[in-house]
């Protein structure tokens, strides 16, 4: 069984990790979605019991640990809500760049760099000029 | 306990009954700032009532112990939350002045204190993530402040590459139920030394990664200028001196008392790491022009310090670090209010700062030096690399003061004086440090005390 799980999350994880290489910007949401999901099931697999309901008081005879399924709740929400906010910050992304690639994100980026770097290079040049 | 409880509930009622409303009105930035006010206030009682008669430990919901989630206090957290209490409160009050732009802005500031408190003030492990999550999901929107192509691109690198972070600390908390089935930080602690040593060692590699991309350190930094640069001065001042903190604390908490064997094995490639980034940060640094740039690498470097200090180890190892942290902090939330500020007490303000970054006395950062020289004593390589890390620093600071206040490249129009009065209040507490360092060094050492580590 902890062989079926571990096998499971790695498969998850490698395609969320894939899906994140990618350019588009909307497979950048679908690999954290299912690299979560990769990290819920590792919390599940964490403590694999079998027996009763761990309802309080206490029956008798093995219980199966609430601890993992617990946190693999919270984790699903947080999830949840990640999802979403990220989903809402790639569309205002899209509407602000006017594209889905990624690559015309890091374009911009790296124009501001090139552009502050000329201009550092025209006013060394203009001081040089001034100065003979 | 009363005061462990305000410190968490005060600011995160207030933070949801303050993201409803309307951020851009002057009254509710007030209310923001009198929330985080009354957490500093919860703090400081918390604080002295630890001090005196050490840790204080409650569970939630009144669940007997071992069901329930337990929060605790000792000298290592209320110094943290302390500290990062007082960025956010700094960095709020000048916003507020300012102008808030956003209507979010006072409420997830507030959630923002909230998560950083629950973080630090924390005994479970799980708990930590659940905080550790509210924290970050807050500065992802906050990343988004200013809301132009700039501050959306560089809040998509910070979103995306702390939320992998984030899922593989997740995945090690994992690891560590299922090979110690607790997860009570205590409980831990005392169970480690029966695990079964690579898995131990693959769960702290995992925490290390995770903590390392919230610090920026030299292999991890990548997404940390983009972010640094595109944000508003306001908001990178929180980001640097309030969230980046729970990268030290990380590392202090699950390396010193969670994983002390392991931290051990791996502090020769700790102190490696530091050194790489100490050279990286200063020399980029030294490259760049702007305030904003040449800080967002200045932090790189600055973060080296501290994991130089980590992989040293001991007492004073850990009491340099915690110390260091503290200074860095309020340097950063300093230089980077400053950043996008003109006026007569901004130079001064901005020189103490810059001072304090280059580790020249009277400012705080001498003593942050000094302690960090005091670990490395017994490496000759160490010293060197320490003085040519500082020697960089003085050359980026200077540089940018030079270029900004002499040169008189900075535009903008003059701040105004409550601005300025605030900055110069910063400046002070900076420069208080410095000239009379007992209370930090007798806090650090407090602090350090509260982990175990290795004993040297």
């Amino acid at each position: 069984m902890r062989l079926v799980f571990a096998l499971a999350a790695s498969i998850l994880f490698g395609t969320g990790a894939y899906l994140l290489l990618n350019r588009d910007l909307v497979r950048l949401v679908l690999g954290v979605v299912v690299i979560s999901q990769s990290a819920v099931l590792t919390l599940i697999a964490s403590g694999l019991t079998r027996g009763n309901a761990p309802i309080y008081p206490l029956p008798d005879g093995e219980i199966s640990d609430p601890l993992s399924q617990a946190m693999a709740l919270t984790a699903i929400v947080i999830g949840l809500a990640v999802t979403a906010l990220l989903s809402v910050l790639i569309l205002r992304v899209v509407l602000a760049y006017r594209t889905e690639e990624l690559d015309e994100v890091g374009r911009e980026e790296a124009e501001r760099e090139a552009r502050l770097e000329r201009d550092d290079a025209a006013e060394h040049r203009a001081e040089e000029e001034a100065a003979r | 306990m009363t005061a462990l409880a305000l410190s968490l509930v005060v600011p995160w009622a207030a933070g949801i009954v303050l993201v409803i409303l309307d951020g851009r009105r002057r009254l509710v930035g007030w209310l923001a700032v009198a929330a985080l006010a009354a957490n500093l206030a919860a703090l400081v009682v918390l604080a002295v009532s630890v001090l005196s008669d050490g840790q204080v430990a409650g569970t939630t919901g009144d669940w007997p112990a071992g069901v329930g989630i337990t929060l605790r206090a000792d000298a290592l957290g209320v110094l943290f939350a302390l500290l990062s209490s007082l960025a956010l409160l700094a960095a709020t009050i000048h916003e507020v002045l300012e102008g808030v732009r956003e209507r979010v802005f006072p409420g997830l500031v507030l959630l923002l204190a909230t998560g950083l408190t629950g973080v630090f003030l924390t005994g479970d492990v799980f708990n930590f993530y659940v905080f550790f999550e509210l924290a970050m999901t807050a500065s992802y929107v906050l990343a988004t402040y200013g809301g132009a192509r700039r501050e959306l691109g560089g809040a998509l690198v910070f979103t995306m590459v702390n939320l992998l972070g984030t899922f593989v600390f997740l995945l090690s908390v994992a690891g560590l139920y299922h090979v110690t089935g607790t997860l009570s930080m205590a409980e831990v602690a005392a169970r480690m030394d029966g695990v079964e040593a690579n898995a131990a060692l693959l769960i702290a590699v995992g925490f290390f990664i995770a903590f390392s991309v919230k610090l920026g350190l030299f292999p991890f930094h990548f997404w940390l200028p983009t972010v640094y640069t595109a944000t508003p001065p306001a908001v990178a001042a929180i980001l640097s001196g309030g969230l980046a903190n729970i990268g030290v604390y990380g590392v202090l908490r699950f390396g010193g008392e969670l994983l002390p064997r392991e931290l051990e094995l791996a502090a020769t490639a700790m102190i490696v790491i530091g050194c790489a980034s100490i050279v990286y940060g200063g020399v980029l640094a030294v490259s760049r022009r702007t305030a904003s740039e040449m800080l967002a690498y200045s932090a790189i470097g600055q973060v080296g310090y501290v994991l130089v200090a980590i992989g040293v180890g001991g007492p004073v190892g850990f009491g340099a670090a915690i110390l260091y942290t503290v200074v860095n902090a309020f340097n950063k939330t300093l230089l980077f209010l400053t950043a996008g500020m003109r006026g007569a007490l901004v130079g001064a303000a901005f020189a103490v700062g810059a001072l304090s970054v280059a580790g020249v006395p009277p400012a705080a950062g001498f003593v942050g030096k000094l302690e960090m020289f005091r670990a490395a004593s017994d490496s000759p390589a160490l010293i060197v690399l320490l003085f040519l890390g500082g020697a960089l620093s003085l050359v980026y600071v200077l540089q940018v003061y030079q270029y900004d206040f002499w040169r008189g490249e900075r535009t903008g129009g003059r701040s105004g004086w409550p601005q300025q009065a605030l900055i110069a209040v910063l400046a002070l507490l900076v420069l208080a440090a410095g000239l009379w360092p007992e209370p930090l060094l007798a806090l650090s050492q407090d602090a350090a005390a509260a982990l175990p580590g290795r004993d040297r």
